[in-house]
């Protein structure tokens, strides 16, 4: 697949942009701050409707928008070209009147082909797999950060995972809410049957799902990382479910949510003193090894680094395999920071796939030998310009 | 603001749901310019609901007469009660044409995040209206949304009214009159799948 336009008002630094895009490898080169990680953060969102940079909605609206217009609001459409035909999608923030610039409301609004929709009908009609400095984290950050790392890639080829991450989240907040009400002696334990139906149902698909993924990408990304430069390591990827250790055995689907029932049950009293459910999908992590050692905590960045390019790079092969089409390709100044493999390893899956966009700082690099036919641009003061001179 | 009766009164206006300011102030001097007359009708009809305005003590809903018209309504089937979560539901209901039974206004769903939980409804009224009063029930409709803690709130009553021999059913769920199929989202469509009807 591959976008055929972008278009982007009152986002971030972006007044408006209006970009015509084909097959092929962007090179959009720019200065620091000139805005190139806010336009592949668009595209990215436009995939998975979040943000890679975090934060919140209003942040997302062009500050100059936001003090002067009445209804301020930022808006990114992308048309994209897939296998089964093209389609327009298309986000809105709009933010609330201006009654207090401290706690301003915003509201989001998705349309695909122009009807309007929910965030989980728009997500995973565009697929995009991103790299960027910051990769490394997939492996040294927090669990929640993994965890958000997993959402944002299996929801953009899953549908039934997005509708149950949303209905897990509900349930779980209901569920704690109730909890903390029983431990303050209100209601009786049997009002949790409801919410622990729903939230072991929802957790069934999401633990089925992270675990199907988590094992594919494992094994793809464990055959990658000793061609990635360390030929006599081990990379080992492992799913570690918040659950008790006899539910997690490789069970049937309705054995599974039967036994996850049970195990949620034998737990409300713990969870009604705690005042919160201790386990379930939410509290999932994922534990990477190199040659038998915890590598969050013993590896180098260098083998980080490593790590986080494998597990990318078999994201990509995934989605392929999966949906059958190919993901965009979201490269945020990375190339200079890989090494000579490495780079050539990331350039070879880039010509694989239809479409690529590539940030750098310096508009010569990556070199025109190292690619070949690259439609290059370069962002001046948010415009956006396609470089005619041949390098 | 200062405190004055004009900013008073665009206060008051500014607090009711749906009203932002500007609109408040709309209203406001609307007030100012209508007749005295005008505006002394306004107070009475505020002034009137307050005070004559009840909830029924059978249905829960409001009425200015206890029992309401629909619970002392002969002519209505007497064997069914349609479970509501608002009194605005008994109205859409009533429009519909569709329902000539009794009602039961819960004042709510069972939502333990905003500290609502069995105990905050009118569920307990539910119980002893059917023990005690409208002895000749046979089936009850669940009418909450079909939203989670709706589902949530029908789930709690189902299993309430279990031991009471009588049927308890749900509103059923799938495409809206005069939809587009094409238009609609995938899991109402599922639904309307999973409930498909015989022709």
């Amino acid at each position: 697949m591959h976008l055929t336009r972008l278009s982007l008002t009152n986002i971030r630094t972006y007044e408006r942009l209006e970009l015509e895009l084909e097959r092929g490898i962007h090179v959009i080169a720019g200065e620091n701050a000139s805005g190139k990680s806010n336009l592949l953060d668009a595209v990215a969102m436009l995939a998975t409707t979040r943000s890679q940079r975090g934060g919140h909605d209003i942040d997302l609206i062009r500050w100059q928008a936001l003090r002067d217009e009445t209804l301020p609001g930022g808006r990114i459409v992308g048309e994209i070209d897939k296998r089964d035909g093209q389609t327009t999608l298309e986000i809105a923030v709009v933010a609330s009147e201006n009654d207090s610039d401290a706690n301003r409301r915003t509201s989001r609004r998705f349309r695909v082909n122009a009807v309007a929709r929910r965030a989980s009908d728009l997500i995973g009609q565009l697929r995009v797999v991103m790299f960027s400095a910051e990769d490394l984290t997939i492996i040294s950050g927090s669990p929640s950060g993994r965890r958000r790392y997993l959402d944002l890639t299996i929801s953009q080829f899953d549908p039934t995972y997005v509708r149950a991450s949303q209905r897990y989240s509900r349930v779980l907040q209901q569920r704690n809410s109730l909890l903390r009400r029983l431990r303050e002696h209100h209601g009786s334990l049997d009002e949790l049957d409801f919410w622990d139906d729903e939230l072991t149902t929802a957790g069934s698909v999401i633990f089925q799902a992270r675990a199907a993924t988590l094992t594919r990408l494992g094994q793809d990304a464990a055959i990658r990382y000793p061609t990635l430069g360390s030929p006599n390591e081990k990379l080992s990827v492992r799913y570690k479910p918040a659950l008790p250790v006899a539910l997690i055995q490789n069970v049937p689907r309705d054995e599974f949510e039967s036994d996850f029932r049970s195990a949620i049950e034998e737990g409300r009293q713990q969870d009604v003193w705690k005042g919160g459910t201790q386990i379930g999908p939410h509290r999932d992590d994922i534990e990477f090894q190199i040659s038998g050692r915890d590598a969050a905590v013993s590896a180098s960045r260098g083998q980080q680094r490593t790590a986080a390019l494998a597990l990318r790079l078999s994201e990509v092969a995934l989605s392929c395999e999966i949906t059958g089409d190919p993901p965009v390709l979201l490269l945020d100044d990375m190339l200079s920071e890989l090494d000579a493999n490495h780079r050539k390893r990331v350039i070879e899956t880039a010509y694989e796939v239809d479409q690529v966009l590539i940030t750098t700082p310096d508009f010569d690099r990556p070199t025109a030998s190292e690619l070949p036919d690259a439609i290059r641009y370069r962002l001046v003061m948010g415009t956006l310009n396609r470089a005619e001179e041949s390098l | 603001m200062a405190n004055t009766p004009i900013n008073r009164l665009i206060e008051a206006f500014h607090r009711l749901p749906g009203i932002g300011p500007k609109s408040a102030q709309r209203f406001a001097y609307y007030v100012l310019r209508a007749p005295e007359e005008e505006a002394r009708d306004l107070a009475d009809a505020l002034i009137e609901v307050k005070r004559s305005v009840v909830l029924c003590q059978r249905c829960q809903n409001l009425t200015d007469k206890n029992p309401c018209w629909i619970c002392l309504d002969e002519s209505r089937n007497r064997t069914i009660i349609c479970v509501v979560e608002e009194p605005l539901d008994v109205q859409a209901i009533e429009r519909s044409g569709g329902f000539n039974g009794l009602y039961h206004v819960l004042h709510g769903v069972i939502s333990p995040s905003d500290g609502v939980g069995p105990e905050e409804l009118k569920i307990s009224e539910l119980l002893i209206r059917i023990r005690d009063i409208d002895k000749e029930i046979i089936e009850i409709i669940v009418a909450t949304n079909p939203n989670l803690e709706g589902e949530a709130t029908s789930m709690y009553l189902a299993k309430l009214l279990q031991p009471l021999d009588l049927s308890v059913t749900r509103l059923a769920r799938g495409l809206p009159a005069g939809a587009d199929l094409e238009y609609a989202d995938d899991v109402t469509l599922g639904r309307a799948l999973e409930y498909r009807q015989k022709v």
